[in-house]
Order: structure tokens, then sequence, then C-alpha cells
């Protein structure tokens, strides 16, 4: 889905299908669709559950849903027990209301799910730390938590449950598109989609839910903009002890963030939990390629020791790595067990971890503020890709791009520090939906600008704000550059900026009633409060410097006087 | 289907002696301007955000008298409209004849100006759902050779462009069946609406070309009401005695299950259209739309 780009900056001009078609292609048969959607993952579907459920839409129009996967592993995907997917996502309370009213949450099992009540969030060079619970936000059913922790595959799966009700709705899988074409001008110009089967839809509407790589964006020919982060994201599954009967259940959300990127621990079940971390592309190759053993002790580490010595230890585990010879997970014990007592971490301590055995009996009072030590990472289960920002510069094509329209990450991709992409998409799915409501009960043609407009207006500035704040949570956290560690070394800044955090977050947890709106003031919130950081920091740089400044020409002034 | 049948019939009938209200040169105007009535951002963009609100009073109103007199099958979300037979006078480009008969309307296009007809037509025959839909190239007054009537005429933003309002009116009129809906939409008399509608939009901000209207042509709502106070059936025997509107009621605030005016308000930050609550201050001193009931035959 991620293709590694070289450069840190890239634009993405849209390139056109230029394929010329044989004109008996062009005239030969083909099948009318008001919807089509290209592309099967969680926005897609959820799309398409979405406008089956409507009863309006479901009455007033014909949709098509085309991916090139074989959905059938999705839809009787059963994992061994006790194991977990190594995607997983962490569903807002108005993204899990939208799923439960479109009918699709009766059929994602609960059993593999797990609320996440408490969230922790620390600043990984001064400690500042933040916390955070459900109930602490006002939300009353506090079962639910803040967000609940999904696997993906959990999510699709149930939503392909729920599509198999719908008559009106045809998956058209393992069928990839050849060329995406435009209909002659007198016939509206509509998209016509070319399947390998040689089949062809005309499409009133085409929808784009087809990812980062986009051909409906490129057939819409509409640019977008975005950067590379030099990260690369590590996800696995880790297995752990339960939490002890003085702890609480595992429902607590942790992250860290460190120079190098954050790294968070996403509660799934009271022993298994899961790891999203961003590290620099080499440590992160290093890390994975020195096996389970070395990753699982640094994940322990990377959630409890000094800044400075995780720096140290990385460089360890690169330059042993680069030698083709990589360290054991007993070397990189021994290497956390130094690291710790030059510290004088106390070994009772929670945030003891190199030579723990599994701890019994009353924990040590600092156990809440780092998550269970990780015994084993679950076989097969680690990964990594790229993280980008990308974002289309409009969610709707015009012109000889027409009767188009961008959801999910086709439209947008932002890191996954504050785990809002999918939740994002979700979003676009139940605005587009309202959209398309609206323009069929005022007679209007959901293929038009007219129609969509209102879809592009709520979502790209909600989106976009999010996306901003995101992007600047990650390039505040991991710069270097003197006035920003220096506010940070102050600490109490920070803590500011993690307050922006958990008022974005609180709000789109918050948002119980799935109200687009609320959920854009708790972001912009956010994005205006990193934005003033940002400036204050750029403000002390010049003034430190201006200050010298003066200084040096009051005293030329004073010399020259003399 | 009956629609197409009218559409024979009359296309049979020679339709040249009839001259209609149509004014030659603005039909020339439009006809220049037809290329470019589906371009959703072009000279027509103002009518395509204005067409889902045209849209909402229609379906609010309509479904406000089928509630009152307990039509049940009518007031699904979806229903409303279904079925009906609805004429659009001065259809132009086909907008608002294309939403009515996405909406299940057996719905007639006419439009003074070929060209519009034939842009009308093509648009059309590229949506596989317009069924219902036919065009005529014709003068409102050529359908009254038939005796087809409609239950709902709608003719938006058309008033202000005819030569002879009153005649239009009656033709319109004519054509409802009894019991049946009017609706008009056009363009107030007043400072505020000469500012924006002909100083900002065409001289100023060149969003619509200049000479698309002439501020003497533009009516008042009270003036329309006033109409419709005074008009009388010419040709239905049983109608003689009754008036559209009751004579005596103020001509700003008619009863309200006999008539309506709404104001339309442009919002240019969001660049949308909205429908202005009733009895808002002011706001149909500009764009506004009307409704008005045919008296139906039962006493």
């Amino acid at each position: 889905m991620f293709a590694p780009t070289s450069s840190r900056v890239y634009y993405v001009t849209a390139k056109r299908y230029t394929t010329r078609l044989p004109v008996h292609r062009a005239i030969s048969t083909y099948e009318e669709y008001d919807v089509a959607i290209i592309g099967g993952g969680p926005a897609g579907l959820a799309l398409a559950s979405a406008l089956g459920s409507s009863q309006v839409i479901q009455k007033k129009l014909r949709v098509v849903l085309i991916d090139a996967g074989d959905l059938s592993k999705v839809r009787n995907w059963s994992p061994p027990p006790g194991t977990f997917s190594n995607r997983v996502v962490s569903l807002t309370n108005s993204s899990q209301t939208f799923l439960r009213e479109i009918g699709a949450w009766d059929h994602v099992e609960a059993s593999r799910t797990s609320p996440m009540e408490e969230m922790q969030v620390w600043d990984g060079v001064s400690d500042a730390r933040l916390k955070f619970s459900a109930t602490e936000i006002g939300l009353d059913v506090s079962e639910d938590g803040m967000a609940r922790l999904t696997e993906i595959l959990n999510l699709q799966r149930g939503l392909l449950r729920r599509l198999e009700g719908f008559s009106n709705i045809k998956i058209c899988d393992k069928m990839k598109v050849q060329t995406i074409t435009r209909d002659s001008e007198e016939r509206g110009g509509w998209p016509m989609v070319h399947l390998e089967s040689s089949q062809v839809l005309r499409a009133r509407l085409l929808v784009g839910a087809d990812g980062f790589n986009s051909p409906v964006r490129s057939y819409a020919g509409v640019p977008s903009f975005g950067w590379s982060y030099d990260r690369q994201g590590i996800v696995a599954t880790m297995v752990h002890a339960p939490r002890g009967a003085f702890e609480g259940p595992n429902t607590t959300a942790y992250q860290r963030f460190l120079p190098t990127g954050p790294i968070a621990f996403l509660p799934l079940s009271p022993t298994i939990s899961s790891l999203v971390w961003s590290n620099r592309p080499h440590i992160a190759s290093a890390l994975i390629g020195s096996g389970p053993d070395v990753l699982a002790n640094m994940i322990n580490a990377a959630f409890r020791l000094p800044e400075v010595s995780l720096r140290y230890l990385f460089n360890r585990i690169v330059e042993a790595y680069s030698k083709g010879n990589p360290l054991s997970g007993s070397e990189i014990q021994r290497e956390i067990f130094w690291r710790e007592q030059s510290h004088s971490v106390d070994p009772n301590s929670a945030f003891a971890s190199a030579m723990v055995k599994t701890r019994e009996g009353v924990p040590p009072v600092d156990s809440q503020f780092v998550p269970p030590l990780v015994s084993m990472i679950q076989a097969g289960s680690v990964a990594s890709f790229p993280l980008k920002f990308n974002h289309a510069e409009s969610y709707i094509g015009e012109g000889i791009g027409g009767r188009t329209v961008l959801v999910g990450d086709a439209a947008h991709t932002v890191h996954p520090l504050a785990g809002q992409g999918l939740n994002m998409g979700i979003g676009d799915v139940e605005s587009l939906t309202r959209c398309i409501h609206n323009a069929l009960i005022q007679g209007g043609d959901v293929g038009s600008y007219t129609a969509l407009q209102p879809y592009a207006r709520e979502r790209y500035l909600a989106n976009h704000s999010l996306m901003a704040a995101v992007d600047k949570l990650h390039k505040l956290y991991t710069t270097t550059s003197e006035p920003v560690v220096w506010a940070r070394s102050v600490g109490i800044e920070i803590l500011n900026e993690l307050d922006s955090v958990k008022a974005a977050i609180m709000t789109v947890a918050g948002a119980q009633n799935s109200k687009i709106h609320s959920d854009m003031t708790g972001w912009n919130f956010a994005a205006k409060g990193v934005e003033s950081f940002v400036a204050t920091a750029q403000v002390a740089k010049t003034l430190s410097g201006g200050l010298s400044g003066i200084i040096d020409t009051g005293l030329h002034n004073l010399l020259g006087r003399r | 289907m009956q629609a197409s049948r009218v559409v024979r019939a009359l296309q049979q009938a020679r339709l040249s002696t009839a001259h209609g209200t149509a004014n030659p040169s603005e039909i020339a105007h439009f006809s220049r301007l037809s290329s470019q009535w589906w371009d959703e951002k072009g000279e027509f963009g103002f009518l395509h955000k204005m067409n889902p609100v045209r849209v909402q009073f229609i379906r609010q109103k309509l479904l406000e008298v089928f509630r009152e007199e307990g039509n049940s099958e009518r007031t699904s979300e979806m229903g409303i409209i279904d079925g009906l037979d609805v004429l659009d006078v001065g259809c132009g480009g086909g907008l608002l004849s294309e939403s009515l008969a996405r909406l299940g309307a057996r719905t007639l296009g006419v439009d003074a100006s070929e060209s519009n007809i034939a842009i009308a037509k093509i648009h059309a025959s590229a949506d596989p759902k317009l069924d219902t839909l036919s065009y005529l190239h014709a003068p409102a007054e050529a359908l009254l050779e038939s005796p087809k009537r409609y239950d709902v005429v709608c003719s938006m933003e058309v008033l202000e462009h005819v030569d002879n309002p009153a005649s239009f009116l009656s033709t319109c009129a004519e054509l409802v069946k009894p019991g049946g809906h009017l609706f008009l939409s056009t363009i107030s008399r007043t400072p505020l609406s000469y500012i924006l509608t002909i100083l900002l939009a065409e001289d100023i901000l060149r969003k619509v070309s200049q000479g698309t209207h002439t501020y003497s042509k533009f009516i008042k709502p009270s003036e329309l009401v006033s109409f419709f106070q005074e008009h009388r059936s010419t040709q239905e025997i049983f109608q003689l005695s009754k008036s559209w509107i009751s004579p005596h009621c103020p001509p700003d605030a008619p009863p309200r299950t006999e008539a309506e005016i709404r104001g339309l308000i442009y919002h240019p930050l969001q660049a949308k259209w909205t429908l202005a609550p009733r009895h808002a201050w002011g706001a149909t001193d500009c764009n506004y739309i009307f409704w008005v009931r045919k008296p139906s035959l039962d006493p």
C-alpha cells in the first residue's frame, strides 16, 4: 500500500489514465451503477454498509464495491484463540456510534475488542505527564471507555457480514480495475470502470476508497501534497502477564513521546496488547532484524529508561546489526541492566525491566506509570510501514474528472500518533452518506458537484486541522531545534501541549452523539494550541537572538560615545 | 406514458401560431448561454445552488398540504412528489425538471428557447434514471390547446423575464388542475434587489451576464398576492366565483392554506442558498419563492 519515496517532500501530480481503448470496447455493453466504490478496506466497506442501511438510499441507488483482493479471506477470518492481528485501531465513540447506527457493530466480535478507559501520555525528555480517563472526561457509560481498541480485520469482517444482508449492494472482489475512462461528452462524461474481466461499469458517482496510491484520485486529476516523515511505524502483538489484583484491568493505553518518535501500548486483552512504535528507519530495521527478544526488551526499556540511555542502546543495536552480528536478547538485557544501574533505578521499581521476572503479590507503587512488562512478541506479528503525511487538494473531482469523490486514505494519510486515521475515514463515510441522502430527497444527482459539495465542505477543513495538529505534534516532539528543547526543559509548556492532545482526544471521544461539528472544535483548539506553542518557541528564539543584538549595539554605542 | 403522449399531440398541433408572452430578445439571450446550463460553477452556478432549496420548499409545502388532508400515502420521505403530473414552465437546461423527475414526478419541461430544450434533452439522455421526464420546445401558452392539466406547475426565475406577466400568470394558473399547486420564484422590485442582482451580480462581480435582469420587470410578492386575489379562471365555469386567495387578507400575509411567500437568501461566504423562515423581516426583498393553490371543484 505504501510506496517508498526517496525524497522527503514530494508532490504527487495527477497522471491521467491515457490508455486508448479500441472503439468496440467503448460501445460494448456496460452495466449502470449509481455508486461504484473502488476499494474494500474499512472505509469502502463502511460506506457500502452505510448506503445499504439507509432505506431511502437502498431504494434509489444501485451500489457496487470493487476490490482486487479476496474478501472471502477477511469474511472467514478466524485467528487461532489467544492470538491477535497486529493492525489495531482505536475507534472513537463517535465512530462506534456510527457503526452501531448502520448495524455493523453487532457483527464485530466484541470479545476481541478492548475499551480504553485511561490514557497516559508523557514526554520522553522532560517526563511531563498527563493522565486522563473516561470518567474524568464526563462519559456516563464508562464501560465504553474513551475509545475501543479493535483489530482492523475484526472490523472489516463485521462490515462484510453486515453487507451480506443487502440485495442492492453488489460486491465484486478478486477483480482488478484495469482502467477508468470517461464516457463521451454527449453522454455526460460519466466515469467508465473497465474491469479485468472485460466488464465495463458506468458510474453516476465513482468513490475512491482505494488508499494512498488511489487510482480514482489519478482519474479525477486531483493532486495531493505531502511528505514522508523519515520514520517507520513498527507494529507487533505483545504478550505480557496480566495486571495484578491491585493494579486494575489492562485498559490503559500508554504513549511516550521520544525524539525518535512516539511509542504506544494499546491494550487488547488482559494479557495481550498492541504496539505502534515510530522510529527512524535504520533503527527500526535494526530493532526488527535483531529478533523478537531484543524487540521485547527494547519495548520495555523504551517506556522506562531516560532518553539519553535509549539513544545509547539504539546506537549499540544499530552498530551490531550493521556489522552483521546483531545483539542477542540476553546481551541487550545486560546492556539495559547496566543503564538502569547507572541511573540508579530501584530494582523494585516498575521502571526496572531488565532483570525482572514476572512480579507477584503487591506491585510497586509506581506500577501504574508504565505498561505491563512484555514477555514475548506473538510469532510473525512484527511488521513495519513508512509514515507519511498526505492530503488530496480536493475531495471532489471536477470538470473532466467529475463525478468522483475520495474517502479515507485516498483523501488523507496521517501520522498514527493520535490514532485518528481510520476514524477520519469513518467520519468521511458518515458525512458522505448524509450528503448522498440529502441530495436524494431533494431530487439531486448524487454524482454532481452541487450534491457533493457539502461533503467536501464538512470534511476538508475538519480533517485538515486534525492532520495539521498531528503533524505539528510529531514535529514538536522530534525536533532538535534549540528553543523547543529549551521550552521542553521548562516542562510546563510541554504540559500545555499535552493538554491540547488531551482536549482533542476528549472531544472526539466525548462526541457520543456523533455530531461531526463538535469534533471539529476540539481539533481546532488542538491545532491552535500547537500553533501558538510553536510560535512562542520561535519568539523565544528570536528574542534571545535579538537580546544579544541589543546588548551588542548598546555596548557599541557606549564605546562610541567615549 | 401520459406526458409523452401530450408532447406528441402538441408537436402535431401547429405551435407556430402561438407566440406567447416570452420576450424574443430574452429568448435570444438565454439561447446564447444555453451551453453553459450544466456548468455547475459557471454562469448558472447560482441556480444550481438554489435548486435544492426550491425543491425543499416544494416538498415542504406539498407535505404540509398532504398532512392536513390526511393523505397518508404521500407523507413518506420519497412519496411526496412521486407519480404527480408536474409542469416546469421555462425549464431552461432542466435543472428543476431533472430533480422533480428523479423524485418520481411525471415531468414535462417547456421552454421558449429551442437551444435550451436541446441542451436539456442531451443532458437528460445521459442519465438512465430520468424516464419520467420529457421536454418540449414551446411557449407555455401552447399547452392550453391540450386538455392536459397538472398537479403541480412550477415556473422558476421566469416571471422576471416575460413581457406580459399578467397574461403569463393566467396561463400558468390555467394549466393547474383544480386543487393543484403553482410554484413561482422570482425577484422583488426593491432597492436591495437592484443592488444585489443587477449592480453587484451583473455589473461589479460579473457573476451573471450583463443584461440578464431588467429592474422594471421585477415583481413584488404583494403584487402576486393581489393578482391571485383578483384572478378568475376564464375557462372553468365552476370557478367563476372563487378567488385563489381570500380578497380581504393583507397582500403581505395571505392565509397559509392558500398561499405562501418565502425569501431565498444567498450566503456568499458559505456559497449557498437557504430558505428564510416564514415572515422573516426583509427576507422577501430580493429573491423569493411563492406558492399558491388553485381552489378545488368541491364547494
